[in-house]
């Protein structure tokens, strides 16, 4: 039963138009940065080496398909949530706001399969989009690019990877990324479960992210005590599978995070579904 | 009287001194030109603070006087100044003078200091200090000082190309004070690591290439080098 409403609740978002709304921006997007990068992409590589560049030389295909599909991501990652939030915080909301809830409720199925296969259809959303992004900004910007050795620039300095030694960390970096906006979906669901318009739930989800993520921004001791918690903390860290060595005890710790806040999330939605008294 | 003879004996000591630097390196100018072109197999071994790269095998093409091109399936670092440069300021024998510094050990040899000082005005070179094995008749050693790149230190090692002056290894000893991260890209805010980070404080890098192989005077085009940016 869960299997069908989970089914049955991925056709509904595919019958929404918002839905594709998400893949289409995205896909502006990316062919908006793929354009520039192949427009003009030397003078962003000369930003980011222009202080080594008085005394070094860096020779080879510098500006490949590996380099650019780390900008996306580096860029898309902040602007990701808003397309899966657009989306998945209308779940429950919506049907509320439509008033279909009421029907759903007499389906014979129980109040915690409908809020989980709510959640398990909004993660296969996330996930396309994520597969959807892996495949732009990898395959078809190594086609445009070609391949190549990848340089990063992190906060102690230049790590050039090989090209060799790139796509397993793409591939754990996409599942790491994945986990990331599955929060962010979780959390809209969640506050979905609470509103009964779908507008709520998506800029509150905003919100909580921005707010969230000056939070970890600042640099002020008072803070220090809470970033570690705070998920938008952990959502870069895909970015940590592009360091030599890899910090995996780092990584572990945000997949566990990420992981808690899913649980959490998903308990308090079910929790409050199963509490919520459905007049409309 | 005594004033005027000691200036002239000094006087005389410098041209003779001058005259023994020029003639050294006159021979070494035509072991140089004597290389019209060639290719070689470089591996390069960067060890350069701020910057983490394993080593990288490329393909070196040079060609008289001042054109250089390295082919590379990977991102090859190199330094700047160094290659070229010695070859495009020695080949305009007008532009500059030596003037001889003394000697000093390299592994064993007693070099000879060949100081090379531009004479043109607004010359990218500062100043070009050249340690020659007057025996083999090549730079064992080459310190040079450019305006945009500051003091790159060379060491050369030589193999079975010796007859063509051409070194086996180099050894780039750069100066790394003025590198730094621009903030907001390096800027990561979910590293929470960073305050705890040691960070790299040496002042110097080096860049170990290893040459073999080398294809002297087989004749490149000139066009092959057409793609090849040009040095500010």
């Amino acid at each position: 039963m869960l299997l069908k409403n989970t089914y049955n609740e991925f056709v509904k978002i595919l019958a929404k138009p918002r839905s594709y709304l998400g893949i289409g921006a995205l896909t502006l997007l990316i062919g908006v940065i793929l354009f520039a990068m192949k427009a003009d992409g030397s003078s962003f590589i000369s930003f980011v080496t222009q202080s080594f560049e008085q005394t070094l030389s860096f020779n080879g295909n510098i500006l490949n398909g590996n380099l650019i599909a780390f900008i996306i991501l580096q860029m898309l990652i902040i602007h990701i949530p808003l397309l899966i939030a657009l989306v998945t915080g209308d779940l429950i909301s919506g049907e509320a706001a439509m008033g279909t809830i009421r029907m759903l409720a007499t389906k014979p199925i129980s109040r915690t399969q409908i809020v989980l296969s709510k959640f398990i259809a909004g993660a296969v959303y996330t996930l396309i989009i994520t597969v959807w992004m892996g495949f732009l900004a990898l395959i078809v910007a190594k086609w445009i690019f070609g391949s190549g050795d990848l340089i990063v620039l992190n906060s102690d300095g230049l790590v050039i990877l090989q090209e060799a030694d790139i796509f397993w960390r793409y591939a754990m970096a996409f599942l790491v990324a994945f986990l990331s906006l599955l929060t962010v979906s979780s959390l809209s669901i969640t506050l979905s479960a609470f509103a009964d318009n779908s507008i709520g739930p998506i800029v509150s989800t905003m919100a909580i992210i921005i707010l969230f993520s000056i939070i970890g921004s600042l640099d002020v001791s008072v803070f220090d005590h809470i970033k570690p918690f705070l998920f938008t903390t952990h959502m870069a860290s895909w970015r940590s599978f592009f360091n030599d060595p890899v910090p995996m005890a780092r990584i572990y710790e945000s997949i566990v995070v990420l992981v808690a806040h899913n649980v959490v999330l998903i308990a308090l939605a079910i929790f409050r579904f199963n509490k919520k008294d459905i007049t409309a | 009287m005594k004033t005027i003879f000691t200036l002239l004996i000094g006087f005389l000591t410098f041209s003779i001194s001058a005259q023994d630097a020029t003639v050294l390196l006159d021979k070494v100018v035509a072991r140089m030109n004597s290389v019209k072109d060639y290719s070689v197999d470089a591996h390069i071994k960067a060890d350069i603070p701020l910057i983490k790269v394993l080593p990288v095998n490329a393909t070196l093409y040079f060609k008289q006087k001042d054109k250089f091109k390295v082919v590379s399936k990977g991102i090859a670092i190199l330094p700047k100044q160094g290659f070229t440069d010695v070859n495009a300021l020695l080949a305009k024998k007008n532009s500059y003078m030596a003037v001889d510094g003394g000697t000093k050990q390299i592994g064993g040899v007693n070099a000879n200091l060949v100081t090379v000082i531009p004479t043109v005005e607004n010359s990218e070179f500062v100043l070009a200090k050249l340690w020659i094995d007057p025996k083999k008749e090549v730079i064992l050693q080459s310190e040079i000082t450019t305006r945009s790149s500051g003091t790159v230190l060379v060491d050369y090692k030589y193999g079975d190309q010796i007859e063509f002056g051409l070194p086996s290894t180099i050894t780039f000893t750069v100066d790394v004070k003025k590198f730094k991260m621009p903030k907001s890209v390096a800027a990561d805010m979910h590293n929470t690591d960073d305050k705890a980070k040691k960070k790299d404080e040496r002042k110097n890098g080096t860049i170990i290439i290893t040459l073999s192989d080398y294809k002297v005077n087989k004749g490149i085009s000139d066009d092959f080098f057409k793609d090849v940016k040009k040095k500010d």
